[in-house]
């Protein structure tokens, strides 16, 4: 009891930096909301533009105008900074649309649009489009006699679309932002449960305390089990409030098959989060490093097993390194969770697999830990 | 005498709080004035308004016949100050602190190795010279803070409790040190709120409570005041009620106190209080194994001029 | 007694393990691990071969366009072939969707069709090109027909076989006009590499992270805040000129700080800060400059222990760094957008538009509107912590 006291006590020190922690996980969480909410149809994606071109275009002008905007997603710059929004990604493309662009056209001559692209694969498509609209008004400006005709010709052609079957009925959607959550949560459990648990015990190895507390009547297997078990019970009180925060900000899909297996993935990595942070706190004596230590920990294993950039951006070297951390087994779960449509044996024993991958990170923690106390007990 | 320290009517209030009263008085040179009083009595406010690092209400401060003020690099080249907390650098070793401390006074570095040579042999530090303030005892530390405050060989040095809470070994040394420097022609003051320090250093004592000066005089001049003479334990006596009764009715007793086998007698002034005591004891035939006199201490005094214990 | 105090003052700063971990370890450390994961971001984001597959049927094997357009936008000898193309049947296709082998295949039933598992960019590519390949086998269809109407031929006029090399020279006509004419130019600048920003942010965090040495080194100096002041208050020299030399050996710890992390992201981490040297080291030396006026004025002002110090430091320079989008490129330019005035104030974003305009713009107006927001920020940091540096005595200390 007076070890849970004393938790108690040190628990409500270290309130703001958890606090941090979990801003930032809704802060991002709330920032990666997704478009798309109707998964078994298909839609374009649409990739950013902006047109410069004179408001009252006419003709061929007017109309390449209005068919880019159908099919790319105007983004109005009026009085912004063109370069600023495309070096952002605001825009992928911007278009410097001549003023005779249709006169020249209709002469047969090869009239120049000049783009500003951020040359990626949005830009790759908006030059798709408008090469076909081009290529087509060349064609169309063969047989026809004024800019209204190539236009009319244009619009009969243009307006059919491609048959687009998808197969997927998953609810795409919601699993990226569910697991975008839980690929974050990696950040927030381990930096708040190495904080607080690092800090709970380098304040009771103090020397003074940890003197008193050997020659105190209680047991020291008994208090040390009693400080592991404060400290599970507060990485499980962790758990849960994420876990509640997730079903208030995920929403519906945490109550699935999916949502299950993101809640009990999460419910392993957090023992190894207690296991990683018994070891760094039976490490590490300095208070005053703790920060730095966390930091580094928690930082590290998010950018190098894609919990803020997502793995398949990573270059394939880091992922190799990655396979040492147990962050890269838990966001691979996760990961495998969100393209999983029917859970059964196939499915989901690769995700087993990796919890187990998980476990054993943990229990390898906690044996390195025991060596490490005994030894230093020894010296002592 | 030539006074050193000139101390007019000085008046410090915080917001609600008068923490110095009308304080006047002076130090004279070479003498080891004590600033007496237990904590919060203004003994460190006193001090760090004499330095002007404090705004005062009302006062003058003279120091060496000239005001003081926060510019009189004059005055202060002759200062020498040891505060209270240990003020040292954490990342500097013990030469490399007293050189940072006393290179603010002395420029010239041939004169600087010497001087601090000269502090660390003075508080008895020449074995850790290459030691961090981290490794050093709480003792060590407050001889590194003394060396600190003094190795520029000031002519004025202000000593602010440097013994709180320090060993026996360091606190020896530490008054040891203080005679030295003394012996070397310097004035010193000297706050403390344990009387053995004062009585065993100081020439002469001031005795402040509440921001007031209760008394001041030589050691001895003080004890005058308590009425109070001497104060007779007697161990290991064993005594009957009526004993008791005739005990408390001999001359001069002021108070008497009997427990657990042990009687303490407070007499007042007057003569022969112990040989008469022990006589009396004889001619009862009342046995016991140890008996012995204590003179009043400054506690004392200041118990009867406050009626509170100096330390608490 | 200025040298005397600057020498002991960067020893001491040097020897401060946390403070040198914060301000120089750090940030190498950051930069390496935004290096680690945004290294390839820009690369993926490029397009690259689509896998994809056509289904063989006899609808496919008549047509005329898609026969000659697909093999030729998979052609692997072409560099920049859009297509990674199997041949198969429906199943086979089927097959390969499911296992994710590609990203979706192409049918030609009496329409085009095009069968993918998810909505997504490649998906949409690969639905444009059909699109554009059906487009033009119409438009060609549509320009044949008007054609011949325009030259009084008729349908019952027509002789098919002259017809046919007749539409098909008009085909290859056409095409061959459609090859040839680049009609579309870039004009982008090629310093288009947003994750450049996420290191300039890291070094705006370092430039303001130094402010924590100024406050450490100053603190030393101010009898209200720390007993070392006390002492140094009572001895015979000037406040400001021990401020001032304690101030210059921070300012001298930071910049060797900020070099170490220019010389680790410049060449092992192959950061691009432009081209521009002398105006690097300017930007940098003003950052800098910002961090340690930052630190005075918290240090004078702010009446609190070291570590409330460093935290308040510590936390102005992150949320500086948030708004200047080191937690996510896009919010810079949000703030930039919309509440200008937030990172018109905000040190972070000066340095880290700084750089940002040494690279990516020609002009310097950008940096000089910059480095002057910098230096008056500075300024106005220094004239505050002169004003408390002049009181000598205090009221409580």
């Amino acid at each position: 009891m007076t070890v849970f006291k004393a938790f108690l006590k040190v628990l409500n020190k270290s309130k703001a930096p958890i606090i941090m922690y979990t801003v930032f996980l809704i802060i991002f969480a709330a920032f990666n909301v997704e478009k798309n909410d109707n998964p078994a149809q298909f839609t374009d994606e649409k990739p950013s533009i902006y047109i410069v071109s004179r408001e009252d275009a006419t003709g061929i002008n007017r109309n390449l105008v209005d068919y880019m905007k159908k099919k790319c997603k105007f983004v109005d710059l009026k009085g912004q900074s063109l370069e600023d929004a495309l070096f952002y990604r605001d825009v992928s493309t911007i278009l410097f649309l001549p003023e005779d662009f249709g006169k020249e056209i209709m002469e047969h001559k090869t009239p120049k649009v000049i783009i500003k692209s951020t040359q990626d694969v949005n830009a790759s498509l908006t030059e798709l489009i408008l090469n076909k609209y081009i290529q087509t008004a060349y064609a169309y400006s063969r047989i026809a006699k004024t800019e209204e005709e190539v236009v009319e010709y244009m619009n009969a052609t243009l307006s059919k679309e491609t048959k687009v079957e998808v197969l997927s009925k998953l609810d795409t959607s919601h699993l990226n932002k569910a697991t975008f959550y839980y690929n974050f949560l990696n950040y927030s459990l381990l930096a708040g449960l190495i904080y607080v648990i690092c800090l709970i015990i380098s304040s009771f190895k103090e020397e003074k305390i940890e003197k008193r507390t050997i020659v105190s009547s209680m047991e020291y297997k008994k208090f040390n089990r009693s400080l592991l078990l404060s400290n599970g019970l507060f990485a499980l009180f962790l758990w849960a409030f994420y876990i509640i925060l997730s079903m208030i900000m995920v929403g519906n899909i945490m109550f699935t098959t999916h949502g299950l297996f993101y809640i009990l993935n999460a419910f392993i990595f957090s023992g190894c989060a207690v296991s990683i942070a018994f070891l760094i706190g039976n490490v590490i004596r300095n208070k005053n490093a703790i920060n730095g230590i966390v930091n580094v920990i928690a930082l590290g294993s998010c950018f190098l097993c894609g919990a803020f950039v997502p793995m398949e951006m990573l270059p394939k070297y880091v992922l190799n390194i990655a396979h040492i951390l147990p962050s890269y087994w838990y966001i691979k779960t996760n990961e495998m969770i969100k393209t999983t449509e029917i859970f059964n044996i196939d499915s989901v024993t690769p995700m087993i697999i990796n919890m187990g991958v998980v476990i054993l990170f943990t229990i390898g923690f906690v044996i390195i830990t025991n060596i490490i106390t005994k030894r230093n007990r020894k010296k002592d | 005498m030539e006074n050193v320290i000139e101390v007019k009517n000085l008046t410090k209030e915080y917001k609600s709080l008068k923490a110095i009263d009308e304080l006047s008085f002076s130090v004279q040179k070479g003498e080891i004035l004590g600033l007496l009083g237990p904590n919060g009595s203004g003994k460190s406010t006193t001090i760090n308004c004499i330095l002007s690092l404090l705004n005062f209400q009302k006062g003058s401060i003279q120091i060496f016949g000239k005001e003081m003020k926060p510019d009189a690099y004059d005055i202060k080249r002759s200062l020498g100050v040891v505060f209270q907390d240990v003020a040292v650098l954490e990342e500097l070793t013990v030469y490399e602190n007293i050189d940072y401390f006393c290179g603010l006074y002395i420029e010239e570095q041939e004169t600087r190795e010497k001087y601090i040579k000269e502090a660390l042999k003075l508080v008895g530090l020449e074995e850790f010279q290459k030691f961090y303030p981290k490794q050093l005892s709480g003792g060590l530390l407050r001889r590194l803070n003394i060396a600190c405050g003094v190795s520029h060989k000031p002519k004025l040095i202000f000593l602010d409790e440097p013994t709180v809470a320090v060993d026996p070994q360091s606190r020896n040394n530490i008054l040891d040190g203080i005679k030295e420097l003394r012996n070397q022609g310097a004035t010193i003051v000297y706050t403390t709120h344990y009387m053995e320090e004062v009585e065993l250093l100081c020439d002469r004592v001031i005795i402040l409570d509440k921001g007031h000066i209760l008394a001041s005089g030589t050691c001895d001049e003080l004890k005058l005041l308590a009425h109070i003479e001497e104060k007779i334990t007697v161990e290991g006596i064993q005594l009957e009620e009526n004993q008791m009764q005739k005990l408390e009715k001999l001359k001069n007793v002021e108070d008497m106190l009997y427990s657990n086998d042990t009687l303490v007698m407070t007499y007042q002034k007057g003569k022969n209080n112990l040989v008469d005591f022990i006589e009396y004891l004889k001619k009862e035939k009342i046995r016991y194994s140890k008996i012995y006199s204590e003179r009043p201490t400054l506690n004392d005094v200041f118990l009867e001029l406050t009626g509170k214990e100096l330390r608490d | 007694m200025l040298e005397h105090n600057f020498d002991y003052t960067i020893k001491a700063l040097f020897r401060d393990k946390m403070l040198i971990f914060w301000t120089f370890a750090f940030p190498l450390i950051l930069g390496t691990f935004f290096h680690l994961a945004f290294s390839n971001i820009e690369k993926n984001e490029q397009l690259d071969t689509i896998n994809i597959a056509v289904v063989q049927n006899e609808n496919y094997k008549n047509s005329v366009m898609f026969k000659k357009a697909i093999p030729a936008l998979s052609d692997k000898k072409n560099k920049e072939h859009l297509f990674n193309t199997k041949y198969v049947t429906k199943e086979k296709a089927e097959a390969l969707l499911e296992e994710e082998k590609i990203v979706g295949y192409f049918i030609l039933e009496e329409s085009p069709k095009v069968v993918v598992k998810k909505t997504g960019i490649e998906e949409t590519i690969l639905k444009q090109v059909v699109e554009e390949i059906s487009t033009k086998e119409k438009t060609l269809n549509i320009v044949a027909e008007v054609t011949l109407q325009q030259h009084g031929i008729d349908e019952t006029k027509r002789d098919i076989v002259y017809l046919d090399s007749w539409i098909s020279a008009t085909y290859q006509n056409i095409l061959e006009e459609w090859e040839k004419k680049p009609t579309i130019q870039d004009i982008s600048s090629p310093n288009l590499s947003y994750t450049m920003i996420e290191f300039y942010t890291l070094i705006a965090m370092t430039c303001l992270y130094g402010g924590v040495l100024g406050t450490v080194a100053i603190n030393r100096n101010l009898a209200n805040m720390s007993s070392n002041g006390k002492r140094v208050a009572v001895s015979p020299t000037s406040k400001m000129k021990l401020v001032f030399s304690s101030a210059l050996a921070a300012y001298v710890t930071q910049l060797i700080g900020v070099l170490l992390l220019f010389l680790y992201t410049i060449f092992i981490l192959k950061v691009d800060y432009g081209d521009d040297l002398s105006h690097i080291v300017m930007l940098a030396m003003a950052g800098c400059l910002a961090g340690l006026s930052l630190g005075i004025a918290i240090a004078t002002l702010l009446k609190a222990s070291d570590n409330t110090k460093m935290g308040v430091i510590i936390s102005v320079t992150m949320l500086g760094c948030f708004f200047s989008g080191m937690m996510g490129i896009t919010m810079k330019y949000v703030i930039d957008k919309s509440m200008p005035i937030i990172n018109r104030i905000n040190p972070a974003n000066m340095i880290t538009d700084g750089f940002y305009a040494l690279y990516y713009y020609d002009t310097l107006d950008r940096f000089n509107t910059n480095m002057m927001s910098l230096l008056i920020f500075s300024a106005i940091m220094i004239a505050i912590s002169i004003f408390s540096l002049r009181r000598q005595k205090y009221d409580s200390i």
